[in-house]
């Protein structure tokens, strides 16, 4: 029984920042069909925001909304930067400049701060634990598991409920017909990096939480799941995505708790084998996206 | 296609060139750095045979050189000093030792059947789907290398290997890159892939069965890429899995990219240009840390130049700068408007 | 209302629209006619806003709108409906009407009477109310188009080929729905290969051929013309 809920409990904690990862990688992707290399440095710019306002004498939470809001700042800003010059060009292009502002931004971090790691400040309660029925586990997991299930309903709300997102959906299948209606271009696009980029701030506090440091490449693997996760889940889909992210975590968690020691350190390469597999079977991954949509 | 002639021919003077130019200066220095811009030649036209023709980009490109690079150590390294180099090597293993030419091209193969597995369903994907599990893939492979202790004594320096590679060698090999990229480009399988990346669904009226043409080009870079990495192996004779990761990756795109990844004369130029740039901005790199300011603090300054000039280039120059024609056909269309308008 | 001079279009080399002129006067149901590559919906994308003009002005109530996006062109009061019939189609009926009136988004109330007006013109669009747009069969969408552009609440409203690939009973409710539209005081610029149909409705026409208007006039006019299969047939 306590084995079981640790199971559960760990897949929860682990799928829900897997989905919110995918999300927003998905939200570029699936609206304006980016694929965005320097999601993860949005990650790495929430973690090296807590650690530079770590002296501030700051309360946490204000420091964790620092962290969020600058992220989101960056994401807009890799629109900028990365996305508008070549938006009008090839794919390839776009996934080009995508991946050297990706290396501009740790490149950058690892000149101006520092190559090794730096401590981020983290509440006493991310590194306390609390026992459910027999089942020790630490407290930051179930701040994971609520935090996902907000932002996860959160996000739902918005692209069903507020014209917003109705709009970014439509903008999803028809850009042009979006805009011929009335609904602002830079609007869209601005709303989706923010979106991304406060994303990948809340999951970013989260991740970094589980090891209390911040280094150059701390958003390799946020940004590795993110994609195998929306390749399982469909690429364009968001429900897609979320459906992926936790897949993804079963079968992580699962090969943590199954595999012998020696074979845990190729613990990738086997959920790599399993994806392989998974689209053997469906090549367009487990849920179909928006319609159409062209590239804008 | 006569000027695939004049091409190979004009790729394959500059390599000469440079080996000749390098050998009557005599510095050992520029030895070592034409050698590897040799050797760097071979990745990069390996990856462009790939890119060039499907479109796609590959990130894995640089697992497949580390997979040729600790195949050819495995096959190399001299049976008394296995013990200490792979001290967890299997014990059938521990006898073999092959020339380092034989080993070179095992380690094509190997990389070309490891990619011919894996790729395979990749292939089908979607062109986003493709290029971002071949991200994917990469670090998959890296987490191999860094694990499998018995092949490649895990995380740390594996050494031992002999030192074969010699600036001709890497020159001849790259000469042989350079005529094989053309062949494939002129290629029935080439050429298919070229025209499905122009219309898919005409390429499929002539019978063209994609994921497959893809797969034929992925596995023949893979092959060239264990190759490169064998041939760099013998050069270096030293090396640990983080020489084949993110960072060599970001070089070899760099180089395509900004050379130009569909023409292998865009290859060549981008190697060459890049590699004299990285050079330069690493000896800068190296005077400022030896001043009071820099103090040994000075890292990633190459590689943020080189990122700016890749989005300068994405930005006004997407194609690179050999977008389109290989040298021999810009030459051949020069003579031809010259003798119009004479 | 609506004033086009000299407007061309190019797409690389290929000049689709050669510097033509019309203009539309307040509460006129104008048609544009031609055949197949005659250049009209390169027009109609033009003025939309959807498509860089490569020469020449469009002005709409003195205002000139020739550069620019759609959005723009949209809130001076301009709806289009493409003649890709472009519903969203993985959004609900009610949600494809909901983003008609983005830009009186604000008008909630305004929007309701709206709302209840279009589905008085069009009772199959309240049935299927919160049904998948890319579920309605090609006349339903057809009215979700028109009807959503309505909800933009726009003074002259573009219809790029409202008949195309739709059923004979179909097109005959659409194009009394286009007379209704034009009684209410809409100014209408209607794109049509349906010659017979749309100069039964139009005011005025122009006809197109080859990027240039080869004729112009009222409707009774251009009937009369003898050339005018002419200009379909190409020859």
């Amino acid at each position: 029984m306590a084995f079981t809920i640790q199971f559960i409990i760990d897949v929860l904690s682990l799928g829900g920042a897997y989905a919110l990862m995918a999300l927003g990688l998905v939200i570029i992707y699936g609206i304006l069909r980016l694929v965005n290399f320097a999601y993860g440095e949005l990650i790495m710019v929430a973690g090296y925001t807590m650690y530079l306002s770590s002296g501030s004498g700051l309360p946490w939470i204000v420091m964790a909304a620092l962290a969020v809001a600058m992220a989101v700042v960056f994401g807009i800003f890799t629109d900028y930067a990365a996305f508008r010059p070549v938006r009008a060009k090839s794919v390839t292009a776009v996934l080009i400049t995508s991946f050297a502002f990706s290396n501009l931004l740790q490149n950058a971090a690892l000149l101006f701060i520092s190559p090794r790691p730096r401590n981020v400040p983290l509440p006493p309660i991310f590194s306390q634990t609390v026992e459910i029925a027999g089942a020790i586990t630490p407290v930051r997991n179930l701040i994971t598991i609520a935090a996902s299930i907000v932002l996860l309903a959160a996000v739902a709300y918005l692209m069903r409920k507020t014209t917003l997102g109705i709009a970014m959906r439509a903008a999803a299948t028809n850009f042009t017909m979006a805009r011929m209606l009335g609904v602002p271009a830079n609007l869209i696009i601005s709303s989706a990096f923010a979106l991304s980029g406060f994303l990948a701030g809340v999951v970013g506090i989260l991740w970094i939480g589980r090891i209390g440091t911040v280094v150059p490449g701390v958003g390799l693997e946020p940004l590795l799941v993110a994609f195998i996760a929306t390749v399982i889940g469909g690429m364009r889909s968001l429900p897609g995505a979320v459906v992926g992210g936790f897949l993804l975590a079963l079968i992580d968690t699962t090969l943590n708790y199954t595999l012998p020691q020696d074979l845990l350190k190729f613990r990738d390469a086997f959920t790599f084998t399993l994806v392989i597999l998974i689209l053997l079977w469906r090549p367009a991954g487990l849920i179909k996206g928006p319609a159409s949509g062209q590239r804008t | 296609m006569k000027h695939s002639y004049i091409t190979a021919a004009l790729l394959i003077g500059v390599i000469v060139a440079l080996v000749v130019g390098t050998e009557l200066l005599g510095i050992r220095l520029y030895d070592r750095i034409v050698t590897n811009l040799l050797i760097s030649l071979v990745l990069v036209i390996g990856l462009q045979t790939f890119m060039g023709n499907s479109g796609l980009l590959s990130f894995a490109h640089i697992g497949f050189m580390g997979f040729g690079a600790y195949t050819s150590a495995v096959l190399t390294i001299p049976a008394q000093m296995k013990g200490m180099a792979l001290p967890d090597l299997y014990g059938f293993m521990t006898g073999v030792e092959v020339s380092p030419l034989l080993a070179m091209l095992v380690a094509g193969i190997v990389a070309a059947i490891v990619a011919a597995i894996v790729s395979y369903p990749l292939m089908r994907l979607s062109d986003a789907a493709a290029v971002i599990t071949s991200f994917a893939l990469l670090v998959v492979l890296y987490t191999v290398m860094n694990n499998w202790s018995a092949f490649t004594n895990g995380p740390r320096t594996l050494f031992g290997l002999p030192k074969v590679t010699t600036m001709p060698m890497a020159a001849v090999v790259a000469a042989l890159v350079v005529v094989v990229a053309l062949v494939f480009k002129e290629s029935r399988t080439g050429k298919l892939l070229r025209a499905s990346r122009e219309d898919e669904v005409a390429a499929a009226a002539l019978g063209a069965d994609i994921p497959k043409l893809r797969w034929k080009a992925f596995v023949l870079a893979a092959f060239i890429a264990g190759v490169g990495g064998a041939l760099w192996g013998h050069f270096i004779t030293s090396f640990a899995p983080k020489s084949f990761y993110l960072k060599e990756t970001f070089l070899v795109i760099t180089m395509l990219v900004i050379g130009g990844a569909n023409t292998v004369t865009g290859a060549v130029a981008g190697a060459i240009l890049v590699t004299f740039a990285y050079e330069g901005l690493r000896g800068l790199e190296g005077t400022l840390n030896a001043t009071a300011a820099g103090a040994g603090q000075v890292v990633g300054l190459t590689e943020i130049v080189l990122a700016i000039a890749m989005i300068a280039f994405m930005v006004l120059r997407p194609g690179g700068l050999f977008p389109t024609r290989e040298i021999g056909h810009i030459l051949a269309r020069m003579r031809r408007k010259k003798e119009t308008s004479a | 209302m609506l004033e086009v001079r000299d407007l061309s279009v190019s797409y690389g080399a290929i000049r689709a629209v050669r510097g033509i002129s019309f203009s539309l006067g307040k509460g006129e149901l104008v048609s544009l006619l031609g055949a197949n590559g005659a250049g009209k919906s390169s027009t109609i994308k033009c003025i939309a806003g959807a498509l860089k003009a490569s020469g020449g002005t469009i002005t709409l109530e003195g205002k000139d709108i020739t550069t620019s996006s759609p959005e723009q062109v949209v809130r001076t009061g301009l709806a289009t409906v493409p003649e890709t019939r472009d519903v969203f189609p993985d959004l609900t009926v009610a949600e494809n009407l909901m983003l008609g009136a983005y830009l009186h988004r604000r008008d909630v109330a305004g929007n309701r009477d709206n709302l209840e007006r279009m589905h008085a013109l069009f009772p199959r669009l309240s049935e299927r109310s919160n049904q998948a747009a890319g579920t309605l069969s090609g006349g339903e969408q057809q009215m979700l188009v028109i009807a959503r552009a309505l909800m933009s609440r726009p003074s002259v409203l573009l219809l790029d080929e409202p008949s195309l690939g739709l059923a004979p009973a179909i097109v005959e409710r659409i194009f009394e729905m286009i007379e209704t539209l034009k009684k209410s005081g809409l100014t209408i610029l209607l794109v049509e290969q349906n010659v017979n149909q749309a100069l039964a409705v139009a005011d005025r026409a122009y006809v197109m051929r080859l990027g240039s208007i080869v004729a112009s006039g009222t409707a009774d006019e251009i009937r009369s013309t003898s050339d005018l299969s002419a200009h379909y047939l190409g020859s």
